[in-house]
């Protein structure tokens, strides 16, 4: 799966970006890339969505908490500045439920004016429809297959408010699970039919459009981000066992196609100093870096004494979607021991 | 007042439309007046869910996306299900749908018009089985720029999608039909 991320990132987070400008676009997106993003305006920041039920369409008490469960699995899921959901009985976006919405035949829909405000609707328990019946889990006291959780589509349509399109996912659906934006929800049993969190393809836009929490936080793993990794050293012609500042830099590459996450300095991650003896052609790890205060840079401090080429070396970490780096090799001369010589 | 406000409208209508006529959801706005609080239904009272049968043609959303017709050469055009789309600033999800019935030849070229000016940027045809809920494992009948054109899957029952992105940002959408095809 992280291969076939790799290969394809590039040019789906460009197409995903150029989608998201020129609209919903499921269409040319590539599998296993994030999700497409809708037309229109973002919310902004962290912005505060508050909701209430819409009046004489209040849906029933277990529909409610599906969605204020909703609500919460967006909000703790996000893993990025979007908007979050919270429902307040003065709250100017109305969620409704029952009759005559959604189209022919949709079971959830949603309407979006960001930043101004959304709606939100689901179809009414025991719906007939051409393709069956609609059955919501959390209506019935012991849930059959083939019901819908009310809980995971609601959160479909808060991804929707927030901006995003439906995933694309593989020819074989492997994939699924990797987005609860769906083009086709599942039903109980099938595998993806209760997600109640985000997936990684959905977290993935909503970095890229709303940015993470922190310059520290993770990136989704089904970004591919390119990564620019720098060292600098404070003198690279020093005495005999002379003390020497390391800082690396460590940041996302300057893209458009990147949104919001282009050039973020990349914090607490592991940033490695490596060695090469003049002459050698092997690099040996010297010293793991430690992240300072100010994202993106890693600092160390080290009394060299031996002429050697340095460089940093951040390696691809497996659960994130970003790509490692290695900095250029900067030399540090050192002078031959005149007098005492403390060995290393 | 911005090109997304002025979408507004619209696009209310479009969420909210159905065949009952009824109105959309709306952010602000009252709640529509014929519409009422649906009591919760106990499972016992629900029948087991009906064996989907293929609709013959429908309604779509008012300025949501067009209505879109399939037909072989020389054939009555038969209207497919809109299924899951988004159109403007809003959205519906659907289940994979059965499809509206269309008899044709193995092989046989079909071509979808739509009932409207909305030009398509990019389209894909796929076909499972009738007997599938879902597009797992579908197969890829064509896709491509400009106005769907696909040749008909071999012989036996299969429920077609052809999944269109219109052109200039307006929305995509999915329509169904349900192929006989011998």
């Amino acid at each position: 799966m992280i291969e076939l991320r790799r290969r394809s990132s590039i040019l789906s987070a460009a197409i995903f970006l150029t989608a998201s400008v020129a609209l919903s676009g499921a269409g040319p997106t590539a599998a296993h890339s994030p999700d497409p993003s809708l037309s229109g305006g973002l919310f902004g920041q962290d912005q505060r969505l508050p909701f209430r039920w819409r009046s004489g369409s209040e849906p029933p008490a277990a529909i409610k908490t599906a969605i204020r469960a909703a609500a919460d699995d967006s909000n703790a899921s996000r893993a990025s500045q979007a908007a979050t959901f919270v429902y307040d009985s003065a709250g100017s976006n109305l969620i409704g439920y029952g009759t005559g919405t959604c189209g022919v035949n949709g079971i959830g829909c949603f309407t979006r004016t960001a930043p101004t405000g959304f709606t939100m609707w689901l179809r009414e328990h025991g719906r007939p429809f051409d393709w069956g019946t609609l059955r919501w889990c959390q209506m019935q006291s012991v849930p059959t297959n083939g019901c819908y959780d009310a809980e995971t589509i609601a959160l479909d349509e808060f991804g929707h408010v927030e901006v995003l399109n439906h995933h694309v996912n593989f020819a074989d659906e492997s994939d699924y699970t990797d987005a609860v934006v769906q083009t086709f929800s599942r039903t109980r049993p099938k595998t993806g039919w209760d997600m109640h969190v985000y997936g990684p393809c959905d977290s993935a836009t909503l970095q890229i459009r709303y940015d993470v929490p922190t310059l520290s936080s993770p990136y989704s793993p089904c970004l591919d981000l390119a990564t620019v990794l720098t060292l600098s050293i404070s003198d690279t012609s020093i005495a005999y066992g002379a003390l020497v500042d390391i800082t690396a830099y460590l940041k996302v590459t300057t893209n458009t196609a990147y949104g919001r996450l282009s050039a973020n300095p990349i914090g607490k991650k592991t940033v490695r100093l490596q060695r090469r003896a003049i002459g050698s052609t092997t690099w040996t790890n010297l010293v793991t870096l430690s992240s300072s205060a100010t994202a993106g840079t890693y600092v160390a401090s080290l009394r060299l004494y031996a002429t050697a080429d340095l460089r940093a070396l951040f390696s691809a970490p497996t659960n994130e979607g970003l790509r490692g780096d290695t900095s250029p090799t900067v030399r540090v001369t050192v002078a031959p021991c005149t007098a005492g010589c403390p060995q290393p | 007042m911005s090109h997304r406000r002025a979408l507004l409208p619209l696009v209310l209508v479009m969420a909210g439309c159905s065949s009952t006529g009824m109105p959309p959801p709306s952010p602000t706005g009252p709640a529509p007046a014929t519409m009422s609080p649906v009591p919760p239904m106990p499972s016992t009272s629900l029948p087991p869910a009906p064996v989907p049968t293929p609709a013959p043609a429908e309604t779509v959303p008012a300025d949501g996306p067009p209505a879109a017709q399939l037909a072989a050469e020389g054939g009555d055009p038969v209207t497919g299900q809109l299924g899951t789309y988004v159109w403007g600033d809003g959205g519906s999800d659907s289940p994979w749908l059965p499809g509206a019935s269309l008899a044709v030849g193995a092989g046989e070229p079909l071509t979808v018009t739509f009932r409207s000016s909305a030009a398509v940027a990019t389209w894909r045809a796929r076909s499972v089985p009738s007997t599938a809920d879902g597009p797992a494992g579908a197969s890829v009948l064509g896709e491509g720029a400009g106005s769907p054109t696909f040749g008909a899957p071999a012989a036996g029952s299969w429920t077609v999608e052809v999944h269109v992105v219109f052109d200039g940002g307006v929305g995509d959408a999915s329509y169904f039909w349900r192929l006989e095809v011998t």
